[in-house]
């Protein structure tokens, strides 16, 4: 099995054969994101490899920067500002702000500028009834317009096209009789759920995903085959499940956001193998730290995501909340006086001020190495050389009264806090109690800051897991092939609308069936339903209702009724039983099971007791450097305990055990660090 | 007047660490950490509202605001607001105050719920009710955590409330003053059955007020556990240094422009008895060093219908406006406008007093303050001044009956509540906002067609309707719908009569919108209602300053009173149709970049005469048929631009 994760600088490959772990890093290239993936694979050698995994954030890149094809946007008249109008709102922080703009408006970066957006007579109502017909005369007029203009794509959204779309499958017609083989979208293909605006922003982002990975794709293919690759080539989409690189170009938007999902299924098959079902996933990067959750051994789904503010694509999703704290987070000094850590980062270039490449402003990760925590020698597996002078002299051009040993003490601590807030807040806005729930730390620098977090967050451990440099780009390896589909129909559920819902899911799973070529008695296939409903007077749903297997009948739908209101009492906190329930979307999943990776058990050594390589000095933690004891991870053996202060070193990753803390290794590998007085009584850890 | 700035107190980051832990209780870091959690509890109080409310002004506008705030001995300082609707932000720690006060403080217990919701006391309107959880710690009182929301109806004379006409408190709604809803825990059945016995859809008010206390709650718990893990005394010190820190941005803003005195004004067009009298509002802003006043004297008297505000939200937009120009991204506090005075004579409109009158539509008001004030700055900043917004919320109501009798509600969806913009030095403004005071998600127009008999023909800018400036305002929105079943219709627009989207730094004002109905042709579905002087001749006139012949907006044109009926009833078919005004323009039209002007053409957001009227820029081309091959004329702009400036300062007024 191979996984390939293509990021911004690096291209991370891994590859698991006969239970080995081997991996390689090659450069990814912004004119030719292709050549890395390819030369990766070569590199590890493809031949007899069954899966090949792919992840990219190129999609993402590729819209956030605006490197877009020209596409163009076809929608009823009178309605082409939707795109410019999104959903209204501002971000709450920014209301006061004048700078601010709305990121896709026509005063900022438009997806497709106005004169490329445009109106055809027609109008369809709510219920699906034709107000208006159809102006094909109009519509190739129009049409010959973005002829002109050499639009390379077509996205088309017409209002209410999700109940009848008969006048966007006749204008897609008329897209390829004037403009010809172009690619082409349609909302009620694309995302046929309710809401004009998120409906046409993912059908403008599918075409223009077409766009980008059309080529790229096939070149990949081609490539693999001939370097004798004869198995199936995956790609990951915005929620890390699989699905077959064909298949994943019909609807592309889907795919538009995969690799932070990743971790988090990386973070859930580890937690399978240690027994752990109640995750908190934290990715701790250079700019920023992804947070996600796991419950019950599931990751948390949302039905849409952002790729920027209000810039909406409805595909299912993994949530992943990025925080602006990592290594690269800046610190700096508020005007009154407070030590801030992010959320501007120094990025990779310059980097931080250790790195000796010219940055000036110091960053977390100087502050660690000011600490002790990171050594000067032997980071990012030896390819950098890290300046303990350079970071102190970047902490000395800080404009604050404090000494610089408290500029270091509270940078590292303020950086600490920021993480453990912004956790708590995801864990409390999800209705979880951090307390039933295991901290999963990797990234490159989570296990050097989130040991910290255990005394403020009151998670159960934290769970450092083996090769925590690369863990997300094992996700790829860790997940299921997901075909899944999805429709809007405003249905009041009552005994009677059974028949009209269970004909919504029927066609949707015969057609699920068909594109993923199983039947109905495959082994290896489960089949989810879910819906999502909302209260009559409310116009936002609760998503995720699972629906029970069998037919839907008129008892299916009582209780359909009941779960909508154990799962809103569960997610709201109080029960309206006497409200009545509509439908307003529905679901169905398709998972054909995967080959996945193993962790394999180790034995528990019965000698644990394990010498330290050397003892450091721990500074600007306490008053006084306290004495940690330095630890190389791969000569820690299953059941190996460490007390805090201890370091942990290995090629891409340092764990920092706190005063206070015990870290055990476990079973497969993984680190999992406690507070010493869950066993033991003892005092108050923070200095 | 004489304003002397006392002798500044040493900054808060100028502190030793020994003089911060005896102002603060607690050192620097705790403070940081405690100031960062009080916006995460007032940010997981507003979680559950704008998915759970069932009212839609709640969930969709955000129209509610969450709060923490200190004991009576810290006189309720506010640390931390919810980022929710800035019309709350002056209100919420004198509402809270006062509602503690006159209920008593002594009689306060754990497990309580306070509430009221005059707007005499409080601010706002009657339908925002304020609840109030008091939170204990060992045993002493150590806080509070509220919800100020508005809920769907209050009683009084109208569905909803949402009416201009009302004349006094006794038709405004009904008046509660502090009294207990919860008392340790349980509910007061004697307060809930008042208000029961009171307001319209109890069924959806009973559910919403659930949920507030259900957060409460919540809000209450992640106190407590604050209070536990880091005392009362760091907790209230970390209360009061939030509040400093916020009160020293604002000084330190103030400190940075030039000291002088300026004054601003506008108007609102009139009330609901009749168009004879404008409500001017008027200030003058005097900055001596870190501090200022804003003196309202001159300020109209109050009105006679329930268009009036009250000093607190005279206070709210006094704050955003500082805000919005000196210190525009620290979170509100109770700090936040400290080191500005406000002069305020009683009984103004926008100080108004029971019982005639009525307070209701007081946003309007929020409005005019708000430009008044932003208009006097705009002196004092320079080029940091901001064009004026569309400066009304544009609200439209409709209700009636389907066919088999069941009611349907139309609320804030198909007036202009979408409308632009103005520019400022960043920029371009977007068109398609609320206001400068309000924020919100616009409803999607499937969703409001599935909701009520109502098709939405059209939402586009409208060309040439914004603000010409280096920086173009936001073009005016058109709104048409066709009604398909008998509607009745409610307006609540009141700034036609001087453009409220001004110009700054030398740029336009944005162009006048207006108010059109076109009742029910005899063929059927009327398709799409063209933007042609020969269509709005057709229509009936609702609202504007228009053409008396054409019915198109014209600076010359005559007022059309758009209150003359209460309501409008049309017959099923009717189209009707809002133009929002256009936002101000920042900076000379004359100095935009010739290339921006010709994307405006190709865009559709000016056209070619409008470019050569506004910017003194020559376009050719067609922009609807081959919108990549517009030229501009070198040449021919750099003479017409001469021209133009040569006849703009021949009739500018000499100094």
């Amino acid at each position: 099995m191979i996984g390939v994760d293509v990021g911004g600088t690096f291209t991370d490959v891994v590859e698991i054969r006969d239970g080995r772990v081997s991996v390689t890093k090659v450069p990814s290239s912004q004119t030719d994101p292709a050549q890395a993936v390819v030369e990766g694979a070569r590199r590890l050698g493809v031949e007899g490899v069954p899966v090949f995994n792919h992840a990219s954030t190129m999609g993402l890149n590729a819209v956030i920067t605006r490197q877009l094809p020209k596409v163009a946007f076809l929608t009823t008249d009178g309605h082409r500002d939707m795109l410019d109008r999104g959903r209204v709102w501002r971000p709450p922080d920014r209301q006061t702000d004048p700078s601010w703009r709305r990121p896709f408006g026509d005063a900022s970066k438009p997806l497709v500028p106005r004169y490329l957006r445009r109106g055809v007579p027609e109008r369809i109502a709510a219920d699906g009834s034709v107000l208006m017909a159809l102006d094909e005369t109009e519509a190739r007029r129009q049409l010959a317009v973005f002829g002109r203009c050499n639009v390379e794509g077509v996205a088309i959204c017409l209002l209410n096209a999700y109940v009848n779309h008969a006048h966007e499958e006749r204008l897609r017609e008329l897209v390829h009789e004037v403009l010809g083989d172009v690619p082409v979208s349609i909302s009620s293909e694309t995302s046929p759920l309710a809401k004009e605006y998120a409906r046409a922003s993912t059908t403008v982002i599918d075409v223009v995903m077409k766009l980008i990975f059309d080529a790229y794709s096939h070149r990949i293919d081609d490539e693999l085959r001939a370097l004798g690759f004869r198995g199936e080539l995956n790609f990951a989409d915005c929620a890390a499940t699989l699905l077959p690189w064909r298949e994943a170009l019909r609807k592309p938007s889907r795919i538009v956001f995969a690799g932070p999902a990743a971790g988090t299924i990386a973070s859930t098959r580890l937690g399978e193998a240690i027994g752990d079902r109640n995750l908190i996933c934290a990715d701790v990067g250079g700019t920023s730290t992804d947070v996600s959750l796991v419950v019950d051994g599931r990751p948390f789904l949302n039905n849409t995501f952002e790729l920027e503010h209000d810039l909406v694509i409805n595909a299912l999703s993994t949530e992943v909340v990025s925080v602006g704290a990592g290594g690269g987070s800046i610190v700096g000094i508020s005007p009154s006086g407070d030590v801030t850590v992010g959320p501007g980062s120094v990025g990779s270039e310059p980097g931080p001020a250790c790195y000796g490449r010219g940055g000036t402003l110091p960053a977390v990760t100087d502050a660690c190495l000011l600490m002790g925590i990171l050594a000067p020698e032997g980071f990012a597996a030896g390819q950098v050389r890290l300046d303990p002078a350079l970071a102190r002299r970047a902490f000395e051009g800080l404009d604050t009264p404090l000494p610089v040993d408290r500029r270091i003490a509270f940078a590292f601590r303020i950086a600490v806090a920021n993480i453990a807030e912004e956790i708590a807040n995801i864990a409390i806005r999800h209705g979880v109690d951090p307390r039933d729930f295991s901290l999963m730390s990797y990234g490159a620098a989570g296990g050097m800051l989130l040991p910290a977090t255990l005394d403020l967050l009151h998670v159960r451990r934290v769970v450092i897991p083996p090769h925590p440099g690369l863990f997300s780009a094992l996700g790829l390896l860790s997940t299921d092939r997901v075909y899944y589909d999805s429709r809007s129909a405003y249905v009041l559920l009552t005994p009677q609308s059974a028949p009209q819902i269970a004909a919504v899911y029927e066609l949707m799973e015969q057609r699920l069936r068909a594109r993923a070529g199983v039947g109905r008695d495959a082994e290896d296939v489960t089949l989810r339903r879910s819906f999502d409903g909302r209260l009559v007077g409310h116009s936002w749903e609760t998503p995720f209702i699972e629906i029970p297997s069998g037919p839907i009948t008129g008892d299916t739908v009582q209780e359909l009724v009941e779960r909508f209101h154990d799962v809103y009492e569960r997610r709201y906190g109080n029960r309206f039983p006497y409200v009545p329930v509509q439908g307003v979307t529905y679901r169905v999943e398709l998972v054909v099971r995967s080959e996945k990776v193993q962790y394999a058990a180790g034995k528990p050594e019965r000698t644990a007791q394990v010498r330290p390589e050397g003892m450091l000095d721990l500074r600007h933690y306490a008053d006084e450097p306290l004495q940690a004891a330095e630890y190389r991870r791969e000569s820690l053996p299953v059941g190996a305990r460490v007390e805090g202060p201890a370091i942990i070193r290995e090629a891409l990753s340092t764990t920092f055990v706190c005063p206070g803390q015990v870290a055990e290794v476990g079973t497969v590998g993984e680190i999992s660090i406690e507070a010493a007085t869950r066993a033991a009584g003892g005092s108050d850890r923070w200095p | 007047m004489a304003l002397t700035s006392p002798v500044p107190a040493p900054l808060i980051r100028d502190l030793s660490d020994e003089q911060f832990a005896r102002r603060y209780g607690c050192d620097r870091f705790s403070a940081t950490v405690l100031a960062n959690r009080y916006g995460y509890i007032v940010e997981h109080m507003c979680g559950r509202l704008l998915t759970a409310a069932f009212s839609p002004i709640l969930r969709d506008f955000y129209d509610f605001a969450a709060t923490v705030s200190g004991p009576p001995e810290l006189d309720y300082a506010t640390p931390a607001m919810s980022a929710t609707i800035l019309l709350f932000t002056g209100t919420m720690t004198d509402s809270v105050r006062n509602t503690v006060e006159e209920y008593g403080v002594e009689n306060v217990e754990p497990g309580d719920v306070i509430i009221a919701n005059d707007p005499y006391r409080m601010g706002t309107h009657v339908n925002d009710v304020l609840f109030v959880r008091p939170v204990f710690h060992e045993g002493r009182l150590a806080g509070f955590v509220n919800l100020k929301a508005h809920q769907l109806d209050m009683g009084g004379t109208v569905p909803g409330g949402f009416s201009a006409a009302k004349s006094s408190v006794f038709e405004n709604g009904l008046v509660l003053s502090p009294r207990p809803l919860l008392k340790a825990g349980r509910p007061v059945r004697e307060t809930w059955t008042l208000i029961y016995a009171n307001v319209r859809f109890g069924e959806l008010l009973y559910p919403d007020m659930q949920t507030i206390c259900v957060n409460l709650d919540l809000g209450e718990r992640l106190l407590c556990e604050t209070l536990e893990r880091y005392g009362a005394g760091a907790v209230h010190g970390a209360m009061e240094y939030a509040c400093d820190r916020s009160a020293e941005h604002m000084e330190r803003a103030l400190d940075r422009i030039p000291d002088g005195a300026w004054e601003g004004e506008d108007v609102l067009d009139c009330d609901g008895v009749d168009d004879s009298e404008e409500y001017r509002v008027r200030v003058r802003v005097t900055k001596v060093g870190r501090r200022a006043e804003v003196d309202f004297s001159g300020t109209s008297r109050q009105a006679r219908t329930c268009v009036n505000a009250t000093a607190l939200d005279a206070k709210t937009s006094v704050g955003v406006a500082f805000k919005y120009l000196l210190d525009p991204r620290t979170p509100f506090t109770s700090g936040t406008a400290r080191p500005i005075d406000l002069i305020l004579p009683e009984q103004t409109v926008v100080s108004a007093l029971p019982p005639e009158g009525g307070v209701f539509v007081y946003w309007e008001l929020n409005q005019v303050v708000l430009s008044a004030v932003l208009r006097a700055l705009a002196q004092a900043v320079g080029p940091g001044a901001m064009g004026g917004d569309r400066g009304s919320a544009d609200l439209h109501n409709a209700t009636g009956l389907l066919p088999d009798g069941t009611p349907w509600v139309s609320a804030a969806q198909c007036g202009g509540e979408v409308g632009p913009y103005g520019a400022n030095r960043h920029g371009d403004a977007d068109s398609q906002m609320l206001s400068y005071q309000a924020n919100g998600i616009g409803m999607a127009i499937e969703a409001i067609e599935s909701g009520a008999p109502v098709v939405v023909m059209r939402h586009e800018i409208e060309p040439d309707t914004g603000g010409p400036g280096t920086h173009r305002g936001g073009c005016g929105v058109v709104r048409d719908s066709v009604w398909l079943q008998p509607a009745r219709h409610f307006f609540m627009s009141f700034r036609y009569k001087h453009a409220p989207g001004f110009g700054v730094q030398g740029g336009g004002d944005g162009a006048g919108g207006g108010i059109w109905i076109w009742d029910a042709e005899p063929d059927g579905f009327p398709g799409r209602t063209p933007l042609t002087p020969e269509a709005y001749r057709r229509a009936a006139p609702v609202g504007g300053v228009l053409d008396p012949d054409t019915n198109v907006p014209s600076r010359d044109g005559a007022y059309v009173y758009v209150l003359e009926r209460p309501f409008w009833e049309t017959r099923p078919m009717a189209v009707l149709r809002f133009l929002t005004n256009g936002g101000g323009g920042w900076g000379d039209p004359l100095e935009r970049e010739p290339e921006r002007v010709k994307l405006d053409v190709r865009d559709g957001y000016v056209t070619i005469e409008g470019a050569a009227r506004d910017y003194g820029v020559v376009v050719s081309g067609d922009p609807d048929e081959d919108p990549e091959n517009l030229v501009v004329h070198a040449e021919a702009t750099r003479r017409l631009r001469a021209e133009q400036r040569r006849t703009r300062s021949r009739t500018a007024p000499t100094a």
